[in-house]
């Protein structure tokens, strides 16, 4: 309970006190405090930096947003966003803290990138599909070991999968950057890979030439996770195992191998968004253009509250946000790395808002 | 004379209950002084504002006769008013020494052992208490725990002792210790305010409150009051203290094994010996009692017998066929039934709804599937009948658990594990924490499944409950089973002689 | 290869590998007196970084390294209030805050990053030399492996029996390990843990702070974006790995330290070999060493359990 106790002598007049039964109107007011706090720091922020705010508000938000070629681009750059988001909320709703989407996002673009290499010549219809299901069988194992080494030898699942990031990233810098993956040119060693061939690239939609099937497979993802978690046997266990896996192993669950399969779902959608990048965007493997997709979708699952639509949501508004941002950055002169800084203040205020939204305000009368 | 310590009118709110609802009671210098109540009836909520812990929104609080108020413990122990909590507040891994310590205002930062270990000596002395301040307390038995929590109260010049359910978790024998340290801190003039619901402990007490749903009945002298009176206040009602005996099943044909247990031994993670060489058999229509104060190993058996746990040795057996080994699943799925003792940590989901725990462990089951998905309508079905069929309290059977009382929540976990139940039913202190119209509800069902032909283990801390209910009564010590004996042959003296014939040495 | 066990070599990797254990142990240590008190802050790295960007705008703009190491200090404190904020009287979940605290903390260090060199070469400062401790840096082999340090590396080590003196021979360490343990047996008191879990915080973040800071002016003359590199992780591990005991921490801490240093002299050196596998040792070590725990574990019972009452 929050309370002023430590006032000595105090004539509480306000009480803060948990709430019995959650108020929608409440929530909802919270959040969107949350949401202006947010934009009122970030603004804060532009303003420290001698830019215009307003104009760097509205520079964001048409880029983002403001004619058909910028929503284009902008879910383009959510579908990343929003698999990943997916990835990180089927591992927390099981209170599985992975924080290895980063690493699974470039396996999965490794392992995608292998199958290219491998399967090339083949119909086309295959090889894109083994390409993908290479991606996300990459991603799913860096998972499955997260959940092995948790369950087998009990290491923490934050830090197996922060250190494994870092392997995996360093795996990847070594195969585009001296070993074999390596374009060389004629005289200079370029830190990526040689272009994918045009036959591996991922189809665009509606011919617009950047927004790729991969937005679809984001779609689908988002309900194939709302279906599982709310309507299967095992979304029902990945539920309770979130709550109270006690009681869940007590009657009769298999805690160690839920947890497997929850780290292979949350593996292979994360590396689906490998694939989508080097496949369907960038086209050829670079450790920077992958970089970061893991840990804002973490940011995205929290903010969507850990809902596969909220994720949608959240994902299709940062896609927006860092589009936005190289308009701003071009017109208003503000550093496009405010996009990330902005993420991460409206995730800690969304997470204040959370708490916050479970305890209400009580008016007490003193005695005496 | 004027009351050592007074509350008026004490009134104390949480969110969606009055906990104590104007509360006059006065403690007399030397005397002990019974708060007597059901659970939930307030007592240890009045027991935390009299010790400062809460700050209550009505009444106030006299000592010596000057209106005081607590704003924090420290206002409560600086007039010399301690307390000793049911579930203890220690650390496992400090000392005796630093447990009593920590938390006292010695002056400057030096951790000063030495004059303090001087002080505690001293009083281990005066009390007759024998406790190596050296051990760590999570090596130490439960009544020797208890003796730290009392020294840490009297270290701080405790002259107004509360002693919250003190005999909640010891055998007969560490009662009996208590007391005796209770009498020795009457004769150095520390006043007693002792919670029980036991009404054994209430007559030994010279004055008694009885509290019933967060109001005062009546404060009586122990010399005119009698138990029958006493439980009148208590309840409200005439009511017979306790199920009463009830008749021992159809003795007819020889009863069939159902459980047999052969020398099943496990060993904990800690490297502890939990359970030693348990040998035992539950037949058809046949409830077995388990007695002893927990701690002695009894959810270990639990966990065993249900496939939670693994044993190290020996052999169970289910109905003829051998399921040592088997993951709880399989028990599960041979009829074996578990209703554990911390019910919203073992046995419930608690934000899950009351239809979505009917069927925790069975949600993949064709009774609640369609095809791959759950089916939302046959959940709810099932939900409504089992709410209907044990009277489950709640507005509807999508009501988060977790707004339960603790008797309806029970009464989930009942629902289910009764339903889909069916040669054994493990029952763990199913009735702990309840009032007195759940636990006779709950008695009565686990009759009726044994008259229905199903096997029970029934364990309970209340001795007189287990005499009244079980077939046999096996008791367990120290991880193992010191004795088997006839319910009907038996008495409360002869089971705590067991319970503790086994300790001596 | 075999230059690798040369005598110059090796002293060189010693040497090195304590220079490297500076900012790791600071970080260690501070967060080990945050985790005693049952405050699980998953923020190191993200406080680390701050302390890092905070040190190199100070030098940069006023020039002195002293102020700037005071200013890492102060950021840290500034990470540690939010992060107190947001576990202890928010009561938010410990792993979640911290994650939400280094990914701001990336976010707005590369902002104010990228707003500070706009439009200019990047400035630079005159980091820390070492220090040589008279007579003690002649001895062969350790003097200049031990006793040719900077003057944060001395202080550094120096906090280790520091530390462990606060937490087992004082009172208020002994009520800080109690928060971890058993917060309620204070409350129960009535003293207050929300202050002690506080100052807990404010203690190890800056901490915390101050190794960012060496991290910055101990070992290069710039800021770079991801300067920490996952060393804030590995103070974590190495509270893990060192069963929460001052000396299990330093023990640790000194492994992956040791690994970063081989595998800069293996890059240096040019030895045919991926520079990446060394890199990557430390992170490897890491998981290796936390599969291998089988022993009682010091972890503290409420670590990471918000407290309610």
């Amino acid at each position: 309970m929050i309370s002023t106790d430590d006032m000595p002598n105090g004539q509480r007049r306000i009480k803060v006190e948990p709430r019995l039964n959650p108020n929608a109107s409440w929530t909802l007011a919270m959040y969107m405090i949350a949401t202006l706090f947010g934009f009122g720091l970030t603004a804060l922020l532009i303003w420290t930096s001698g830019a215009d705010v307003l104009k760097a508000f509205m520079t964001l938000f048409n880029g983002a947003f403001g004619s058909q070629k910028a929503w284009i681009a902008s879910l383009a750059k959510a579908t990343p966003l929003i698999l990943t988001g997916l990835a990180t909320i089927v591992a927390f709703r099981a209170q599985v803290w992975s924080i290895g989407q980063e690493g699974q996002v470039y396996s999965g673009a490794m392992g995608a990138y292998l199958a290219c290499l491998v399967f090339a010549g083949l119909p086309i219809g295959i090889y894109l599909s083994l390409i993908i299901l290479s991606g996300m069988i990459a991603g799913a194992g860096l998972g499955i070991i997260a959940a092995i080494l948790k369950t087998r030898f009990g290491v923490n699942e934050i830090i197996s999968t922060v250190m494994m990031n870092y392997l995996i990233v360093f795996l990847l810098s070594y195969l585009i950057g001296g070993g074999p993956w390596t374009e060389v040119s004629s005289s200079v060693v370029y830190q990526q890979s040689a272009q994918i061939p045009d036959a591996a690239q991922l189809p665009y939609l509606f011919g617009t030439a950047k927004l790729h099937i991969a937005f679809v497979f984001a779609l689908i993802a988002a309900v194939f996770c709302y279906v599982v978690l709310e309507k299967t046997p095992l979304g029902y266990e990945i539920r309770a195992m979130g709550f109270n896996p006690v009681a869940l192993a007590h009657r009769g669950t298999n805690i160690g191998r839920t947890m497997i399969i929850v780290m292979a779902i949350s593996g292979a959608i994360a590396g689906l968004a490998g694939v989508s990048e080097i496949f369907g965007t960038s086209h050829r493997v670079r450790v920077d253009t992958l970089y970061g997709f893991g840990f804002t979708g973490i940011i995205i699952g929290m903010i969507g509250g850990l809902r596969p639509l909220g994720a949608v949501i959240a994902g299709i508004l940062f896609g927006g946000l860092e589009t936005g941002a190289l308009y701003m950055k071009l017109l208003a002169k503000v550093p496009a790395a405010i996009v990330p800084a902005m993420e991460g203040i409206l995730l800690l205020t969304f997470l204040i808002a959370g708490v916050a939204a479970r305890y209400k305000i009580v008016r007490v009368n003193t005695n005496d | 004379m004027s009351p050592l310590l007074k509350c008026v009118d004490l009134t104390k709110r949480f969110p969606g209950v009055v906990a104590n609802d104007r509360v006059t009671f006065d403690l007399m210098p030397g005397e002990v002084h019974c708060l007597f109540g059901e659970n939930g009836a307030g007592k240890s909520t009045l027991s935390s504002c009299l010790f400062g812990y809460y700050q209550p929104e009505g009444g106030h609080i006299e000592c010596d006769g000057i209106p005081v108020k607590f704003n924090s413990p420290r206002d409560a122990i600086a007039v010399g008013i301690g307390m000793v909590h049911q579930h203890f507040v220690l650390v496992a891994d400090f000392t005796v020494l630093e447990n009593i310590v920590v938390g006292t205002h010695a002056k400057g930062w030096k951790l000063d052992l030495k004059s303090a270990r001087a002080r505690v000596d001293a009083l281990c002395q005066q009390y007759d208490i024998n406790l190596d301040l050296d051990a760590y307390v999570r090596d130490l038995a439960v009544g020797q725990q208890q003796w730290v929590e009392i020294l840490k109260a009297l270290y701080l010049d405790a002259r107004i002792l509360i002693l919250d359910e003190p005999t909640a978790v010891l055998t007969p024998d560490e009662s009996e210790r208590l007391f005796h340290i209770i009498d020795q801190m009457c004769q150095r003039h520390i006043s007693i305010i002792l919670i029980s619901h036991k009404m054994s402990e209430v007559m030994q007490a010279d004055r008694v409150t009885v509290l019933r749903k967060g109001a005062v009945v009546g404060t009586v002298e122990t010399a005119d009051a009698t138990p029958d009176i006493l439980t009148k206040m208590m309840v409200g009602r005439d009511v017979a203290l306790r199920v009463s005996r009830t008749n021992p099943a159809d003795q007819g044909d020889v009863k069939k094994p159902v459980l047999e247990v052969r020398n099943v031994s496990y060993v904990a993670a800690s490297g502890k010996s939990a359970l030693t060489d348990i040998t035992l058999t539950i037949h058809r229509g046949e409830i077995l009692g388990l007695a002893g104060v927990s701690g002695n190993g009894q959810k270990e058996l639990f966990e065993v017998l249900s496939g939670i746990l693994v044993p190290n040795a020996g052999e169970i057996t289910l109905d003829g066929a051998t399921v040592t080994g088997m993951p709880s699943r399989d028990y599960m799925q041979r009829g074996v039934g578990l209703i554990p003792d911390d019910r919203f940590r073992e046995g419930l989901i608690p934000e899950f709804s009351v239809q979505e725990n009917m069927i925790l462990g069975w949600q993949r089951d064709d009774a609640y599937t369609s095809g791959p998905l759950l089916s939302a309508a046959k959940i709810k079905e099932n939900g409504e009948a089992m709410i209907d069929a044990f009277q489950i309290k709640v507005p509807s059977g999508a009501t988060p658990v977790n707004h339960l009382s603790g008797g309806n929540a029970q009464k989930v976990i009942l629902a289910r594990e009764f339903s889909q139940s069916s040669t054994l039913l493990l029952a763990n202190q199913p009735t702990r924490g309840l009032d007195l119209g759940v636990i006779e509800y709950v008695y009565s069902q686990i009759i009726a499944k044994r008259d229905q032909g199903y096997a029970v283990l029934l364990a309970s801390e209340e001795l007189e409950d287990l005499l009244n209910i079980s077939d046999r009564i096996a008791v367990m010590s120290d991880g193992k089973i010191v004795g088997i004996v006839n319910a009907q042959d038996s008495s409360v003296p002869e089971i705590g002689q067991l319970m503790t014939g086994a300790q001596a040495a | 290869m075999t230059e690798l066990f040369s005598e110059a070599i090796l002293i060189s990797i010693f040497a090195g590998t304590v220079r490297i254990m500076t900012p790791i142990l600071f970080a260690a240590i501070g967060e080990l007196v945050t985790q005693r008190a049952g405050i699980w802050n998953m923020g190191v790295e993200g406080t680390m970084l701050m302390g890092s960007f905070t040190a190199y705008f100070v030098a940069t703009s006023t020039g002195s390294i002293w102020l700037a190491v005071l200013a890492a200090v102060m950021s840290g404190v500034m990470m540690g209030l939010v992060t107190a904020f947001m576990t202890v009287t928010m009561r938010v979940d410990h792993f979640i805050s911290g994650l939400g605290i280094n990914l701001l903390v990336a976010g707005l260090t590369l902002y104010w990053f990228r707003i500070y060199i706009a439009g200019r070469a990047q400035p630079t400062f005159d980091g820390f030399n070492s220090v040589a401790i008279p007579g003690l840096s002649q001895i062969p082999y350790l003097g200049p492996i031990l006793f040719d340090q900077r003057l944060l590396t001395y202080l550094a080590f120096a906090a280790v029996p520091m530390i462990w003196f606060l937490l087992y021979r004082t009172r208020w360490g002994l009520e800080l390990r109690c928060l971890g343990e058993n917060p309620k047996a204070l409350d129960i008191k009535g003293l207050s843990v929300v202050r002690r879990q506080y100052m807990a915080v404010l203690i190890g973040s800056a901490m915390t702070g101050l190794g960012g800071g060496f991290l910055m002016l101990g070992f290069s003359d710039r800021f770079l974006a991801d300067i920490t590199a996952g060393r804030g992780w590995l103070a974590i591990v190495a509270i893990i790995a060192g069963n929460w005991m001052p000396r299990g921490v330093l023990a640790a801490v000194f492994v992956f330290a040791l690994l970063e240093s081989i595998g800069t002299h293996v890059q240096v050196l040019g030895l045919n070999m991926p520079h990446q596998i060394f890199l990557a040792m430390p992170y490897l070590a890491s998981i290796l060493l936390l599969m291998g725990l089988r022993r009682k574990t010091n972890q503290p019972v409420k670590l990471g359990i918000p407290y309610f009452r």
